[in-house]
């Protein structure tokens, strides 16, 4: 019995993003795996304590580079928690809908890539279009199509555009037209059912002892343990939704969640615009120039429910004008480390780049 | 939901009761903050562990170089009563050996935070079983960099060469240059500011 | 009878005419090889699928060094990765271009202060084309590589050449940034 070492190496088609997979295999199973993370660390947190409060905004974004904006929210939500600063209630609307499209553009990718593991391109061309329109919208809002900079500490920089809402109401009702062709191109596709169901399923017990959050544990559990209903922050108690649930989770159900958390963030949005009202979307800041803003002493920890589970931010703050200490909790962390290494041994080799995919590892949020 | 303030109060109130608390913060209604000695930590998670609050969130620490005190941080939440516990604990500041056991029996999840925290800190975890391997940094040949002393822009500078911009203008009308007149104040201004010592 | 009239070259003229009709074909058929280096990245999909088809153009992706033309650096290098990509490159058949995108390339951008990302691509390995922005749009991602076909027909683009003629200076600057260009992590132990 011989082992074959083998990389799922960080120049590989079906790879997502810039990390490695080390494997021991024995035939088609895989014996023992390890990830290796690291070839995207940039010393983040090590930059974030030389600038000052308001210019960390420029640097924040590039964290997680799939769904920029829950960086800026998280680190603004820890500033005002810790000055006491509340954000008016157009603003709290405005950054509702920017995290919701965040979090469709997010699910639509995903969606889409994996149709790489398993050899299913179409469905990837459909969504890399549909994304690219989405990508239109935000460039109109904030002038940026992937780095948006646009929450900052007090609110948000500025108010929408004229036009953006029949944009938003064009791109939805296109969407829900098509929901069924999306679903047909996979979950009723009988080539790629095979390759799906009842493959890498995860157990509940496993999930407590891994610390995996977002649709790995909503769907091995079966309770909407979703953070924006069991503590809700900014709108979240005065709007209608959903959290899907399943029973048993095989690589069908993460898939499966993805698409109906589509659906109702679509909900989510049409219920913000009916809900908003004119009015101021920022609250300027103490002395004047923001530049140089103290926040006073403290240690909060900020969190937010992001398309791939429970994303925060560590903030300590000295009372000075630059952060003391900032700790980022990337959401991928427990099931893209630990999961590989006690879960993949046993499965076969094919589906190790389909764990990457449905569990949602994203490697610049593990080295930052 | 609608209670979620006595749940922090009762957590409060039921930690006094039977271990030795230095100091606690309530944050907001859905945060609190409880303060430990070194040798508490490990009962009080095991406590906090059997009753409810099973997923460990986060594992850091934090460098306070004018103390000369490490300080090590665990966050853990419970999703039927919806409060993040954030235990702090204070570790002197050995630079070779400053140390702290392993939490790896009562959560499992904590193996490669640990290692990170080793890597960036130099702290060690005796009992887990890998820590000293490097993780994220691959032949890192100085001080652990999230350390006060270690500057990153003169590593930098000194191992990765920039690129030099020359000045190259031309001042066509013959005035004298204004940039250099406004250098000229700004440098008398600092000295009198800092009395002629500048750090 | 006529005899056919048969013009005298030399050699080495005769080599440049058959690099004129080879460059022909490779500027209309550049096979890009898809290694996803840093945050740049995500503006490819877009310009791969149907939303900016690079294909009209020829070019297609492909999944090994030994058979691809042209490395895209995209975006900021670590210095884990820095290793890998002089692996990476070394390992590549020439001809051989390299494109660099985004300001990280050029002088570091907004990690010049960092002490894991390295601040000069040229000084490790030789670039042809550099595309400015943070992050450049897919257009001007398409509009680079038609500057880079544009380089090929004027044999402008010789990178791999400089390589050979310089090698010991490339060389001395990567060790001096890397330490040891051999990979050591616990997997090849």
């Amino acid at each position: 019995m011989k082992e074959i070492k083998l990389f799922l190496g960080p120049q590989h088609p079906g790879m997502h993003g810039n990390a490695s997979v080390h494997m021991y295999i024995d035939g088609d199973i895989i014996k023992k795996a390890y990830m290796l993370p690291g070839m995207l660390h940039r010393g983040f947190e090590k930059g974030m304590e030389r600038h000052s409060w308001v210019n960390n905004i420029g640097l924040i974004p590039r964290v997680c580079v799939v769904e920029p904006d829950i960086n800026e929210f998280v680190f603004a939500q820890a500033a005002e928690m810790m000055a006491g600063i509340e954000v008016p209630e157009r603003g709290q609307y405005i950054r509702m809908i920017i995290l919701e499209m965040a979090r469709i553009i997010t699910h639509i990718m995903a969606y889409g890539g994996s149709g790489g593991p398993t050899g299913n391109y179409t469905v990837m061309y459909h969504a890399q279009e549909d994304r690219n329109r989405m990508l239109y919208i935000f460039e109109k809002i904030t002038g940026h199509r992937v780095y948006h900079m646009y929450i900052v500490p007090g609110g948000v920089r500025k108010d929408l555009p004229a036009g953006v809402e029949d944009d938003l109401n064009e791109f939805m009702d296109d969407f829900e037209k098509r929901y069924d062709d999306y679903r047909a191109l996979v979950l009723e596709n009988p080539s790629v059912l095979k390759r799906i169901t009842k493959t890498i399923p995860l157990p509940a017990e496993v999930v407590w002892e891994l610390g995996v959050t977002g649709i790995g544990m909503r769907s091995a559990v079966n309770k909407p343990y979703d953070l924006r209903k069991v503590k809700p922050y900014l709108k979240y108690d005065k709007v209608e939704f959903d959290v899907p649930v399943m029973d048993y989770s095989d690589a069908k159900a993460r898939i499966e969640c993805k698409l109906i958390e589509i659906s109702q963030s679509i909900r989510i949005i049409r219920q913000c615009f009916a809900q908003m009202k004119p009015g101021p979307v920022r609250v300027p800041l103490d002395h004047g120039q923001a530049m140089r803003w103290r926040v006073p002493k403290g240690q909060v920890y900020s969190s937010c429910e992001s398309a791939r589970g429970e994303f925060g931010y560590y903030v300590v703050s000295n009372g000075g004008t630059n952060p003391y200490r900032v700790g980022v909790r990337g959401a991928s962390y427990p099931q893209g480390l630990l999961g590989i290494e006690k879960y993949l041994p046993g499965t076969r080799l094919d589906d190790a780049a389909l764990w990457v995919d449905t569990m949602g590892v994203c490697a610049p949020e593990i080295d930052r | 939901m609608m209670n979620s303030m006595n749940n922090v109060k009762e957590i409060i109130s039921t930690v006094e009761k039977n271990f030795d608390l230095l100091n606690h913060e309530i944050i907001d209604k859905y945060q609190v903050s409880l303060i430990v000695n070194k040798k508490e930590v490990h009962h009080l998670l095991v406590f906090l562990k059997t009753n409810g609050w099973i997923q460990l969130s986060y594992l850091t620490a934090v460098d306070w170089i004018e103390e000369n005190e490490f300080e090590l941080v665990y966050i853990v939440f419970n999703w039927d009563k919806p409060v993040h516990i954030q235990v702090r604990t204070r570790i002197e500041r050995d630079v070779e050996n400053a140390s702290m056991d392993t939490i790896l029996p009562i959560y499992p999840g904590c193996k490669y935070y640990e290692r990170e925290v080793h890597e960036f800190f130099g702290i060690k975890f005796p009992g887990n079983p890998d820590y000293h391997k490097q993780l994220i940094l691959e032949q890192f040949d100085d001080l652990p960099p999230l350390r006060k002393d270690f500057d990153p822009l003169a590593y930098a500078e000194r191992k990765f060469p920039k690129r030099d911009y020359p000045e190259k203008f031309v001042n066509l009308e013959g005035k004298e240059s204004e940039q250099a007149k406004r250098d000229i104040t700004h440098e008398r201004v600092e000295k009198l500011r800092t009395g002629g010592t500048k750090k | 009878m006529k005899s056919t009239k048969f013009t005298n070259y030399t050699a080495k003229e005769a080599d440049a005419k058959w690099w004129e009709i080879g460059n022909y074909f490779r500027r209309n058929s550049i096979w890009m090889l898809m290694y996803c280096t840093g945050c740049g990245a995500i503006e490819l999909p877009p310009a791969m699928t149907s939303a900016y088809d690079m294909e009209r153009l020829g070019m297609g992706p492909m999944a090994t060094p030994r058979q691809a033309d042209v490395l895209l650096v995209t975006g900021y290098l670590s210095v884990k990765t820095l290793r890998r990509i002089i692996y990476t490159y070394e390992q590549m058949s020439e001809p051989k271009y390299v494109v660099g995108f985004g300001s990280c390339t050029i002088n570091g951008g907004v990690y010049f202060d960092s002490y894991a990302v390295i601040n000069r691509l040229d000084y490790y390995i030789p670039v042809d084309v550099y595309v400015a922005g943070c992050m450049p749009n897919t257009e001007s991602i398409l509009n680079g590589f038609v500057d880079l076909m544009g380089m090929m027909k004027n044999k402008t683009a010789n990178g791999w050449i400089k390589y050979h003629e310089n090698y010991e200076w490339y060389k001395a600057n990567q060790i001096q940034a890397v330490g040891e260009v051999h990979v050591h992590d616990e997997f090849h132990e």
